[in-house]
């Protein structure tokens, strides 16, 4: 981006410059560049007529200016579109809470029915399952044993019946059963235990 | 103050030295501001504000922050817009004043050494639009960019302020004397001498014209008037 050029042959404009340029120098000063550069594209500086005119007939110097804005113009136009992004990117966070006073009663207003409804329907999902599942939750132990009691409940109660006949039917109760006939029961165990005995003894 | 007397005050009674406190006690109606209409200001004015605002910040969460609180002081301070300066020059001038406070703080400093949100001399570089140029003149000009960029964080505070809103915001010189509440030929010399920083750092002659340019002079930014 640096000019190319050939420095061409003196101008000298230090006789007639008012804005300082250099007695015999050929091309214009740092102020003047600088002045050149800080004032406005199109905007008129009777004070630097004579540097303008100078540009139109010295290539160096207007190679050399034209630079300096290219690169202060890609300066701006890269901030401005770095900053365009950034903005956007950030814009959804910001642009909310610049919401216009005057609106917001407005879109209230006529939202409000879709804020009651959002609202109830949010309550619903939350505490709707919570209920469906404290009800599924504590009971649980209690209808399981009433389901075993009540699935048969006729048979149940004839089997306990039976059981009851049975041990009043019974002479001797199934635990006195023992004491009911001993002899039988001892003589049993003690041939057996004879047996036993006998069997060892021959061993 | 009698019962009834009471029952029949009411706020627009109040008044401050014969003023009425309530402006509807007068009968007029509020003084109507461009500062009004609040949605178009910030529609109109935000991108423009941050943009500043990121450029002297170097950080996009503080940029972020402080445009807020630049909409939030213009809203409050309304009424004092006398319409003397364009609504751009005024929140510019907020946003400046803004800025200016919060760099001077020892917390800004320390954490933009760290903040994750610091803007990367890269990734400005590299926004340039495409104008369908070569790939070489592309880098070129990336490094043009980052060249002024970092040059730009070097000046000093007074001189980054106004070379940005000279180059960034393409103010006249009369509205960054406005903004910035100097001298016209006050701002110029700040302008001058940031420009001879950025044009010596980062555009050197082509060749050696040190006779021409004799009657320049040596720069820092650490210069003050």
């Amino acid at each position: 981006m640096t000019p190319q050029l050939v420095p061409q042959q003196h101008v000298d404009l230090g006789a007639t410059n008012p804005s300082g340029a250099q007695s015999g120098s050929s091309h214009l000063s740092e102020e003047q560049i600088d002045q050149l550069l800080a004032r406005r594209d199109g905007a008129i500086a009777p004070d630097l007529a004579l540097a303008e005119a100078h540009l139109l007939v010295c290539e160096y110097c207007a190679a050399e200016l034209a630079s300096l804005r290219d690169s202060l113009t890609l300066f701006r136009e890269a901030s401005d579109a770095y900053a365009e992004s950034q903005f956007l990117h950030q814009a959804n966070l910001i642009r909310p809470r610049w919401t216009a006073p005057s609106r917001r009663p407005a879109l209230s207003h006529l939202f409000a029915p879709a804020y009651w409804f959002a609202a109830a329907a949010m309550l619903m999902t939350t505490f709707l399952p919570m209920q469906v599942l404290h009800r599924h939750t504590l009971p649980t132990p209690q209808p399981a044993a009433v389901a075993s009691v009540t699935a048969s409940p006729v048979q149940s109660d004839e089997a306990l019946l039976n059981d009851v006949n049975s041990e009043i039917s019974a002479s001797v109760p199934s635990s006195m059963q023992a004491l009911a006939d001993p002899t039988t029961d001892e003589s049993t165990v003690s041939t057996d235990t004879n047996e036993t005995t006998s069997t060892q003894r021959k061993n | 103050m009698a019962p009834e007397e009471i029952q029949n005050f009411s706020a627009t009674d109040l008044t401050l030295g014969g003023v009425p406190l309530d402006d509807r006690a007068s009968g007029e109606k509020y003084r109507s501001t461009p500062l009004d209409d609040l949605d178009g200001i910030v529609a109109l004015y935000q991108p423009r504000v941050f943009r500043f605002l990121l450029a002297t910040l170097r950080d996009r969460d503080s940029a972020e922050t402080l445009t807020q609180e630049t909409f939030l002081r213009a809203w409050n301070a309304r009424d004092s817009f006398r319409e003397d300066c364009s609504i751009a020059t005024w929140l510019i001038r907020i946003a400046l004043n803004l800025a200016r406070d919060h760099t001077r703080t020892g917390r800004f400093r320390f954490w933009k050494r760290v903040s994750a949100s610091a803007v990367d001399v890269s990734d400005v570089a590299t926004s340039i639009p495409n104008h369908e140029c070569s790939a070489e003149a592309q880098l070129i000009a990336q490094q043009q960019v980052a060249g002024i960029w970092k040059t730009v964080d070097g000046l000093s505070e007074r001189q980054r302020s106004i070379f940005l809103l000279r180059f960034l915001e393409e103010m006249e010189i009369a509205e960054i004397a406005t903004v910035t509440g100097l001298p016209v030929s006050t701002v110029k010399s700040h302008l001058y001498r940031a420009l001879a920083i950025v044009r010596t750092q980062h555009n050197p002659p082509p060749r050696d014209l040190g006779s021409r340019r004799s009657n320049s002079h040596s720069l820092t930014s650490k210069e003050t008037l």
